[in-house]
């Protein structure tokens, strides 16, 4: 109990003499006598053997305490006074940002441990990709810098604002430049601050520089129409979509996006209004946008420029100068016609798009569309994207400044030219003429390594800020968790060192929205700023559409790009090759982040691993097999890299994807593949992602971990069902096998009932397009180890879902050539059709593993799901064995203890990544999905507190939430009117391995593409 | 039995002259009574290295988990399961001989019967070490057992197979033990009766007094026919229930009903195999040519035989209906053990099992003592790779091509079966030391009418029919522990 009241030791205290503040410093009032005791000495003094026992007690006092084993520090604190909004087990969501789309965070005791999307997010409506559901990882890997570096020795913050902020001021002094290299920054807020910051230091530059960029584009644009400006596009408006290597649906400027606009025109809702978009794809490697397309065709990067020549020839009834004809791709040269047949038909609903950089392509891309009147309906220039805005001329421009020395000081925000400009000689030996570079990268990366100073910034879940990532959306960004680290926000280490007025960067964003951006939403004051917090966004009016016409002249625009293909065309014993970007790496920043490297390749399976991409043909040509090592020399660059057998892929061509090769990322993605960033090259101004290389055998090879190596449906449509979408229109049930006659065997299996809930699932095969952000979300909800590349090499991934992908050839309509003899026998790979299948636990109702488990492990609940029991698990393996689907996952090593697998998580802190209601398994324990069980029970539990019935809507499970394509839908089926009851209605509904009786509860719908005979 | 005699044609069952008790007790027990010769130390050296090898295996699979296998999650069982089931086949021979021989009143049975049961115990001791090494969290073995327990309590799932396993191995352990100990007794009272000091106590304690009265005799007959009563449905029972862990699956070549019949006289034949095996060498090193003759040694070799080709029809069937059932699952995973990655796993299979065996039609195969010691390993191999082809090349391929994948070994799957072949071997040697390796008292009980010398006693007394004397002098000529000479003038 507390009392007001103080004692006093004596007057001394009260009156606090000197003496006695000096003595009240001691541990002890009178001095211990060990000195003397230990001297020998002690007998002299005044009373010897009391001065002994007390040199004695303390002694041994002391001595047993510094020999006990020390106290084990349990890092868990209980809280003794709970904080106001944290209830331990109850998870709070907070609204924030990545990338520009509104998310939700969770978090449980004031950690974020899961990132969804926000259901009225403008872009994804509720969808992430891959990349943000992983993100959250980051916050928590232990390899973070920890505080700030200064020549590679740590710093305190405050010692380094003022080492800058005299290198600063000399800098200014001396006039020499300040460039401020940021990846394209959407931020209103950081944006002002960096205007902030160039009003204080007139020779900044601020530079836009995406290590993948749309200048191409953007020029083009500004060259079309005036307007330098990377459009909106609106698939969802186009009923016919023409792509010329624009991964739209993987990589390319917004793909969460595009996919949910995409699949619009294409899922059961849009067939059942007997409506599909077309889509023709040209491409040279198999992207995952190609992969979902009506008509894919190859064509190489030197047939890419003649194929646009002829389809605005086609549509146009013009000929522009030049030979634009395809004499060696006869398919392409068919198909060019067919496309701009079908285009014109389509006028006001077309959209052609392109994913070269060079300017030229980019004009003609935009008079083909301006003559299928796209803009305005499937182009938005008015409302558009600020997503990239980097210029390559202008960082070019900045690495030439460096090396003459004019540069002073360089500041890089999110960004590693070390490691990803095809001239990285050119940034490091400018690097060194630069007096002051500092970098603001939370980790060590190549680029930070080399510079003066590193002032590593927050994670942005622990960030304030906004974006805008498209016109007239605004996002707040606001911190999930106290800073873990001695961190600090660039924005206000630039505030800092701008001497600027604010001192943070809260007030700083507060400001800015209180007094320009809250308005926009038709927001005020703290109020209007709360509500914010509380939506996540707010958006404006769309601007108008203005009319544009294309009045550019288009003959020296296709001699440009006659020439660029001329020059593309590989001799004999060259190939010609094609950078791309992965859909999990991206351009490599998040390279250290295991579950993006262990996320299989949608198209090739891979993890772990960047490969050459070569034509089936061609392997059987050059003598290769796949994992053999090959050497490229191009560009005066070489790598040896090991060649992956990719159906699709153009003949006589490579594909390679960037951002691999990482050498200063941290333990997960060093070494991880081979840097191909050298490989662009400059042309017109603008980086080019084709060329032409030299292929020479090593002898080596280096297998590729492959999460699927069987990539043939071997004539099993029980297993996937396709139809084409004449056959539908003709009769929706084609092929679901609804029409046949099933007989049912019940004569030994009870009838399960299902008295309160059958949770089932329905996955639509239309609306998949493969991008594995299921496959992250559930990893990142469950608690799913990731193994390492030794590991999935022998087939030992641990997913719960797992997207099978498989190929077949020559299709006439009929299904075409899928099992394994006939496919070897094939000439060509060109024609190759592909199909996406999310395969996860089936909940069987008749589940063959059930029976088999000798002690119960897995049993059946009664509301539809198959349960599975770690504890009582004892890991004899029969349910695996049993499973038809092969969907259960057994530990087979202790990966959270076992040190061989310390790849991220055996510390302290990145286990608080970790979602506590899902416990963690030990090795010899089997594990499958388990349709979100926590989810279930929370939302069970939420509806009961709130005492009501569980509405659909109230469970979601992590693979449904995150699909940008709302492809997978889970809910009761006893619910007549629940979004799955009535989805699992549709005719195009089947089970797979129907006939094996398992009577599973995931539903699929048959894949349905829009082919036309002439293609066939 | 003793007074009446044995018909002419009717080949001896214990060869050589001047055959007593006495001899027989000496013989047997030489080397249980005698320091063991080079032969001996020689195989236990090498035994005692495989077992070695498999206490270390298996302490590291312990320590570091099932991934230290070549295991995955398309491949859940590969060579732990090959082996269980290789093991526990081998077993059945020794429990068909001692039991089933035993109803039907074949008296060559007695003196391979205590070799043969021994090897049944350590065929399936080795096939329980696979069942526990095997499972992820070995610790918690006895969780299939259905023994009461605090946790609600839970009950085992009587309808997984596994379960159906744990009954049949344990019955079939502890039945063969029964059986094989019972029979030892009157073996055991007359190592007991022969040694002296600490032995003598041992066997004393071991042969649970002994007295070897008539009624004691007529107990000891009773009980034996009782245990085979019990043994006898065993040798079909076990091995049906260790194929139905296939049979009830749904995988693609586990799913067929003829896996119990097929299963039970493929298991008897590499049982056969195995008593082959051992006995060949057995009867070389110790001496036991007599009591050990080309008649027992043809008659297995007929047996492998039969079953041999038993199993040979299986295959046949099983091609057969997997044609004839047009399931495209069914028909592929036959096909894949032909043109698929495993195909020298299945030529192995069946080649060996099918094609080797169908030599012992010729008689000079099957009376050849080197060429029959061969192909009973050699049958094993085979037998071992069927167990491989079904297991793996079924699991790597089975339904949804995606999960399609390869299995390889681990040095450890491969020490770990070494290692339990080398444990095999130490426990036989050391039984071979320790206990008679052949049952003494049943092999005395056939002395006086089925031995050779019996027989030649029944020539010199003349009136027998002259066709049956040389027929019989014709039967001898196969054994090679019988001297020929001694018939020329008959």
């Amino acid at each position: 109990m507390d009392s007001n009241k103080k004692y006093w030791k004596g007057l001394e205290e009260l009156d606090q003499t000197t003496e006695f503040v000096e003595l009240n410093k001691h541990e002890f009032a009178e001095p211990i006598p060990i000195e003397d005791v230990l001297t020998g000495g002690g007998l002299m003094g005044k009373t010897p053997r009391r001065d002994f026992l007390k040199a004695l007690g303390f002694g041994v006092g002391a001595v047993s305490l510094a020999a006990c084993q020390p106290v084990p520090v349990h890092k868990s604190m209980p809280y003794l006074i709970k904080p106001e909004e944290v209830t331990p087990g109850v998870a709070n969501f907070y609204v924030s940002t990545y990338e520009g789309q509104a998310i939700l965070v969770k978090t449980r005791e004031g950690r974020p441990i899961k990132v969804e999307g926000n259901p009225n997010d403008l872009i994804g409506k509720g969808g992430l990709s891959a990349r943000a559901q992983a993100s959250v990882l980051d916050l928590y890997d232990i390899t973070r810098l920890k505080n700030p570096v200064k020549n590679n020795g740590d710093y305190g913050w405050e010692q380094l604002d003022n080492f800058i902020k005299d290198e600063l001021t000399a800098i200014k002094a001396s006039g020499k430049n300040i460039r401020l290299i940021t990846s394209t920054i959407t931020s209103p807020s950081t944006l002002a601050v960096i205007a902030d910051f160039i009003t204080a230091f007139p020779t900044a530059k601020h530079i836009n520089y995406d290590a993948v960029s749309y200048t191409g584009i953007i020029q083009g644009n500004q060259n079309s129409f005036g307007k330098a400006v990377l459009p909106h596009y609106n698939f969802d408006k186009a009923d016919v979509i023409v792509s010329f290597g624009a991964d739209f649906l993987g990589t390319w400027i917004s793909p969460v996006e595009f996919i949910r606009q995409y699949v619009q025109n294409r899922n059961n809702k849009s067939l059942e209004a007997k409506k599909m978009s077309r889509h023709i794809h040209f491409e040279t490697g198999m992207s995952v946008t190609g992969s979902n397309a009506d008509a894919r065709i190859p064509i190489k990067p030197s047939e890419e420029g003649p194929a646009l020549i002829s389809l605005y020839n086609a549509i146009s009834g013009k000929t522009l100068p030049g030979d634009a004809s395809l004499t060696n791709n006869k398919v392409a040269t068919n198909a060019v016609a067919l496309a701009a047949r079908e285009l014109v038909a389509a006028k006001g609903k077309a959209l052609v798009v392109a994913g070269s950089n060079d300017v030229a392509t980019q004009i003609l891309v935009n008079a083909i569309n301006s003559l299928l009147g796209s803009y305005g309906t499937t182009i938005d220039l008015d409302n558009p994207s600020h997503q990239f805005a980097g210029n390559d001329s202008e960082f070019t421009e900045f690495v030439a400044e460096m090396n003459r020395g004019e540069v002073g000081a360089v500041f890089f925000l999110d960004a590693n030219p070390v490691y990803d400009y095809y001239k990285s000689k050119d940034v490091v030996s400018g690097l060194k003429k630069v007096r002051l570079s500092v970098s603001f990268s939370d980790h060590n990366d190549e680029t930070a390594n080399l510079c003066t100073a590193v002032a590593p910034n927050h994670h942005y879940l622990e960030s304030w800020g906004d974006d805008n990532a498209l016109e007239g959306y605004y996002t707040i960004l606001q911190p999930t968790i106290n800073p873990v680290y001695d961190t600090r926000q660039a924005e206000h280490s630039l505030l800092v060192w701008s001497d600027s007025a604010t001192k943070d960067y809260y007030t700083y964003v507060r400001n800015n929205w209180d007094q320009k951006l809250l308005a926009i939403g038709g927001l005020t004051g703290q109020k209007g700023w709360e509500t914010l917090l509380q939506t996540g966004f707010i958006k404006a009016a769309p601007t108008a559409p203005g009319t544009y016409s294309f009045t550019y002249t288009l003959d020296s625009v296709s001699q440009k790009i006659l020439d660029h293909s001329k020059a593309l065309v590989a001799s004999s014993g060259s190939v010609e090759f094609a950078l791309y970007q992965t859909v999990a790496l991206r351009d490599g920043k998040r390279a250290n982040n295991p579950w993006l490297q262990e996320l299989p390749d949608p198209v090739s399976k891979v993890t772990w691993d960047n490969y050459a991409n070569v034509s089936p043909s061609d392997m059987k040509k050059w003598g290769y097999e796949d994992g053999d090592v090959v050497k490229i020399d191009a560009n005066g660059y070489s790598i040896s890299i090991p060649v992956l057998s990719q159906p699709g892929q153009a003949q006589g061509t490579i594909s390679l994807a960037v951002g691999y090769g990482r050498t200063i990322s941290g333990p997960v993605g060093d070494n991880v593949g081979k840097n191909t960033f050298p490989l662009y090259s400059l042309r017109n101004g603008t980086l080019q992602t084709a060329g032409v290389a030299t292929l020479t055998s090593t002898g080596d090879n280096s297998p590729l971990a492959q999460t699927q190596t069987h990539h043939s449906i071997e004539g099993r449509y029980s297993i996937i069902k396709e139809a084409t979408f004449k056959e539908y229109i003709k009769d929706p049930a084609v092929r679901s096998g609804g029409e046949e006659d099933h007989k049912e065997y019940d004569l030994f299996w009870q009838k399960y009932e299902h008295p309160t809930y059958n949770w089932v699932m329905a996955i639509d095969l239309n609306a998949c397009t493969g991008c594995g952000a299921c496959v992250v979300a559930c990893s990142a909800e469950n608690n799913v180890p990731v193994v390492g590349k030794d590991e999935v090499r022998r087939r030992r991934e641990m997913h719960w879902i797992r997207i099978d992908r498989y190929y077949s050839f020559d299709d006439n309509g009929d299904g075409g050539k899928t099992e394994e003899h006939e496919i070897a026998n094939l000439d060509s790979y060109d024609n190759v059709r592909v199909v996406y299948q999310p395969m996860l636990c089936q909940h069987c109702d008749h589940a063959p593993c059930e029976t088999v488990c000798p002690v119960l492990a897995t049993v059946h609940s009664s509301e539809g799901l198959n349960h599975m029991a770690y504890n009582r698990c004892v890991g004899t393996r029969y349910c695996a064995n049993n499973c038809p689907y092969k969907v259960r996952r057994f530990n087979w090593f202790n990966y959270w203890n076992d040190a061989r697998f310390e790849n991220y998580i055996q510390n302290d802190h990145t286990v608080l990544v970790l979602n506590p209601d899902v416990v963690t398994r030990f090795r010899g324990v089997m594990e499958k999905c388990s349709m979100c069980i926590q989810r279930i029970q929370a939302g069970k539990l939420k509806a009961k507190i709130e005492k009501r019935p569980l509405k659909d809507g109230d469970v979601k499970v992590a693979c449904q939430q995150t699909c940008p394509a709302n492809a997978i839908v889970m809910g009761d089926a006893n619910d007549p009117n629940s979004e799955v009851s009535k989805a699992l209605k549709s005719d195009r509904t089947y089970y797979v391995l129907e006939e094996l009786g398992t009577q599973p509860g995931v539903g699929y719908q048959v894949k349905v593409r829009n082919i036309t005979e002439t293609e066939a | 039995m003793a007074s009446h005699s044995e018909s002419i044609i009717r080949e001896p069952l214990i060869t050589g002259d001047n055959i007593t008790y006495a001899q027989i007790t000496n013989d047997v027990l030489r080397p249980v009574e005698n320091m063991p010769g080079r032969a001996w130390w020689i195989g236990f050296t090498i035994a005692s290295l495989g077992a070695s090898l498999w206490v270390f295996a298996v302490s590291w699979t312990f320590w570091y988990g099932i991934g230290e296998w070549g295991l995955n999650k398309t491949v859940g069982w590969a060579w732990d399961i090959t082996g269980f089931v290789w093991w526990v086949g081998i077993g059945h021979a020794g429990t068909l001989i001692s039991a089933i021989l035993l109803l039907f009143r074949q008296n060559w049975r007695n003196s391979i019967n205590r070799s043969a049961e021994a090897m049944t115990i350590f065929a399936v001791i080795c096939a329980a070490t696979y069942v526990v090494s095997h499972m992820g969290r070995p610790w918690l073995a006895y969780w299939p057992l259905p023994l009461p327990n605090q946790f609600g309590s839970i009950w085992v799932n009587f309808n997984s197979p596994l379960v159906w396993d744990v009954f049949a191995i344990s019955t079939y352990f502890s039945v063969s033990l029964v059986f094989w100990y019972t029979g030892l007794l009157p073996d055991l009272a007359s190592i007991r009766d022969r040694a002296t000091g600490i032995r003598q106590k041992i066997y004393s304690v071991m042969s649970f007094g002994w007295t070897g009265s008539v009624k004691t005799w007529q107990r000891f007959e009773t009980v034996c026919l009782i245990l085979a009563g019990i043994s006898t449905p065993l040798v079909l029972s076990v091995h049906t229930i260790v194929s139905m862990d296939f049979a009830t699956s749904l995988e693609p070549g586990w799913h067929t009903t003829i896996f119990p019949p097929y299963f039970v006289a493929g298991a008897i034949f590499s049982g056969f195999a195995m008593v082959q095996t051992l006995l060949l060498v057995t009867r070389k090193v110790l001496g036991l040519e007599n009591y050990i003759t080309m008649f027992h040694i043809e008659a297995m070799n007929k047996i492998i035989l039969l079953t041999g080709s038993i199993v040979g029809v299986a295959y046949l069937t099983e091609f057969f209906i997997a044609y004839y059932s047009g399931n495209e699952y069914e028909r592929y995973t036959f096909l894949n053990r032909f043109i698929g990655p495993y195909w020298w796993a299945g030529c192995m299979m069946y080649g060996c099992n099918v094609l080797m065996t169908q030599l012992m039609w010729f008689k000079s195969v099957r009376r050849n003592i080197p060429i029959s010691w061969v192909l009973s390993i050699v049958v094993n191999i085979g037998m071992w790779f069927e167990r491989f082809v079904i297991i793996v090349v079924s699991l790597h391929r089975d339904f949804l091509p995606s999960s399609w994948a390869m299995f390889h070994p681990t040095w450890v799957d491969m020490s770990v079966f070494i290692g339990s072949i080398g444990l095999f071997f130490t426990m036989f040697l050391l039984f071979i030391r320790v206990l008679p390796s052949i049952a003494m008292g049943e092999v005395k009980l056939i002395l006086k009418s089925t031995s050779e010398q019996a027989k030649k006693k029944l020539l010199a007394h003349g009136d027998l029919d002259p066709e049956q004397v040389k027929y019989y002098k014709e039967s001898l000529v196969k054994f090679d522990s019988v001297e020929i000479a001694d018939y020329q003038k008959v």
